[in-house]
């Protein structure tokens, strides 16, 4: 089996300008939780940290998903739009 | 999305890199059997890295990186004797150990041949494919999952495909693409192209879960129609991390196995047995392996058949696709636990523990959950997925309907 090469040159995002998500990116950017909530460590790799903070959206709901790389924690934080109560039983 | 950070590390093959490093931790496939009983040296590439891969005639495998430690020139032209291999330059010959056992220009007494080594990856065969680790010794023990050494008949569809591995395994985690993909974007293909898209695949995804296991993440889906007592939720199948899927159906047994080449050029292959009940199965003295199609004779992707869609989706996000400007949705939770996933188990590695997967224990056989209803469909599934999955350009093909006919038909005899 071979197989083309190189490749190892390229880096992540090098299409970076095609579309227009790339307008609102620098907001999210901005959002995503920067410390762990067990431990204060930091979870970026931009902050020294060793985690990981991935964004996915759920109605207006924005839900980060950590991982802190010191202590193992993990868990969803959320950027509520609304914060609603349980309906009563009927 | 990610950061930029998070995405460079995330996508990394090489060594020294986090990631890279994890993923030095696992046996992968690097030529096919046949290869080496027609030509006994070959050149392999794996995480991002040369070798040459060779079997000596008392039937040792080894590989060796692919410049010589003399002054560099290739070993995959390197005459494979008894004791391994030596560089078509000047002669040095190295053992499957990547011990140098002679340097025919060099003075006896010196002992300069024992102070050169090769660093030497350990190589086994298994199921048709010679397999091979990189990582840091001991080896662990080479995984022996049930498709690569079950009965029945078996072929190999393969390509090399321009993008990082990681947005593959993203896919196999990705349950409703099924339905748009191989679903409304099939019939339209169909609508336009003239011929019959498979209903199975089209089903509406009632509810998707994941369960993180000892081989990686278990998904489950619901279609409509059918109820969580069905083998698609009850059962599932799974990603086994971190470069694997296995997947199957109708007594179509599969793994899908996606092979980091290098940073930007993933090996995809379609490790296939087809395992009827109440049928003998053909002999087959070297299981057969084929290139499928991934474009088209404009340089479009040929999206007629179900992995040509795969391929299609995996490298239009680009050679590394950008993380940073994607936006995911509930729908994508698969996505975000794995890669959660890679990160822990990065972080293991760094701790100096084995990862996800690595098994240090002989087996004979590990066996992977995998649904047998596939998508609630019956036994229809199999002849479906021959005609309008890879299996159409296998070299078998109709031999293997045929096979599936006859066992249905042997089956409602009996």
């Amino acid at each position: 089996m071979t197989a083309p090469r190189p490749g190892n040159g390229a880096t992540a995002g090098g299409d970076v300008g095609r579309g227009w998500f790339p307008l609102d990116a620098e907001r999210h950017r901005r959002d995503a939780p920067r410390y762990c909530p067990g431990c204060a460590a930091a979870l970026s790799l931009a902050d020294g940290g060793q985690g990981l903070v991935c964004e996915y959206w759920t109605g207006p709901d924005r839900v980060f998903v950590c991982f802190c790389g010191a202590c193992g924690w993990f868990g969803d934080i959320v950027l509520a739009a609304r914060v609603l109560g349980h309906e009563a039983a009927e | 999305m990610l950061t930029a950070e998070q995405n460079e590390e995330l996508t990394q093959v090489a060594a020294g890199t986090p990631m890279g490093e994890l993923l030095r931790r696992y046996w992968y496939p690097v030529a096919f059997t046949r290869e080496l009983e027609e030509f006994p040296v070959r050149p392999a590439r794996l995480l991002g890295e040369d070798f040459a891969v060779f079997k000596t005639p008392r039937g040792r495998y080894g590989m060796l990186p692919e410049a010589c430690p003399h002054r560099r020139a290739s070993l995959t032209y390197g005459v494979v004797e008894a004791d391994g291999l030596r560089c078509p330059y000047h002669g040095w010959l190295f053992g499957v150990d990547g011990s140098c056992l002679d340097q025919p220009a060099e003075r006896e007494e010196t002992n300069f041949r024992e102070r050169v080594r090769a660093v030497a990856g350990s190589v086994q065969e298994m199921g048709g494919l010679v397999w091979a680790y990189i990582g840091p010794s001991p080896a662990p023990e080479l995984p022996r999952f049930d498709v690569f050494v079950m009965d029945g008949v078996r072929d190999i569809g393969w390509t090399d495909l321009p993008c990082n591995f990681v947005q593959i395994m993203e896919n196999a985690v990705d349950p409703h693409h099924t339905e748009w993909l191989h679903g409304r974007f099939f019939e339209f293909m169909a609508r336009h192209q003239g011929f019959d898209a498979p209903a199975s695949f089209g089903k509406k995804h009632v509810k998707v879960g994941f369960d993180a296991f000892e081989w990686g993440i278990i998904k489950r889906r619901v279609v409509e129609g059918a109820s969580e007592e069905d083998d698609d939720w009850k059962i599932g199948h799974p990603l086994v991390f971190p470069y694997n899927m296995r997947v199957g159906g109708a007594n179509i047994e599969q793994m899908q196995i996606r092979v980091p080449v290098d940073r930007t050029t993933t090996r995809f292959m379609l490790y296939t047995v087809h395992a009827p009940v109440g049928v003998e199965y053909p002999d087959q003295p070297s299981v057969p392996d084929y290139q499928i199609p991934v474009w088209d004779e404009n340089g479009r992707h040929r999206v007629d058949y179900v992995e040509g869609q795969d391929m299609m989706a995996w490298v239009t996000q680009g050679p590394i696709t950008d993380r940073t400007v994607e936006h995911l949705g509930r729908s994508d939770v698969g996505v975000t636990m794995l890669r959660r996933m890679f990160k822990e188990q990065m972080a293991r590695v760094s701790r100096g523990e084995d990862p996800l997967g690595v098994i240090r224990s002989e087996h004979d056989r590990i066996d992977l959950p995998c649904e047998k209803n596939k998508f609630d469909a019956g036994g229809s599934f199999a002849i479906q997925f021959i005609d309008r999955a890879s299996s159409r350009f296998s070299p078998q093909a109709d031999a293997l309907k045929k096979l599936h006919i006859k066992a249905h038909e042997n089956g409602k005899a009996g």
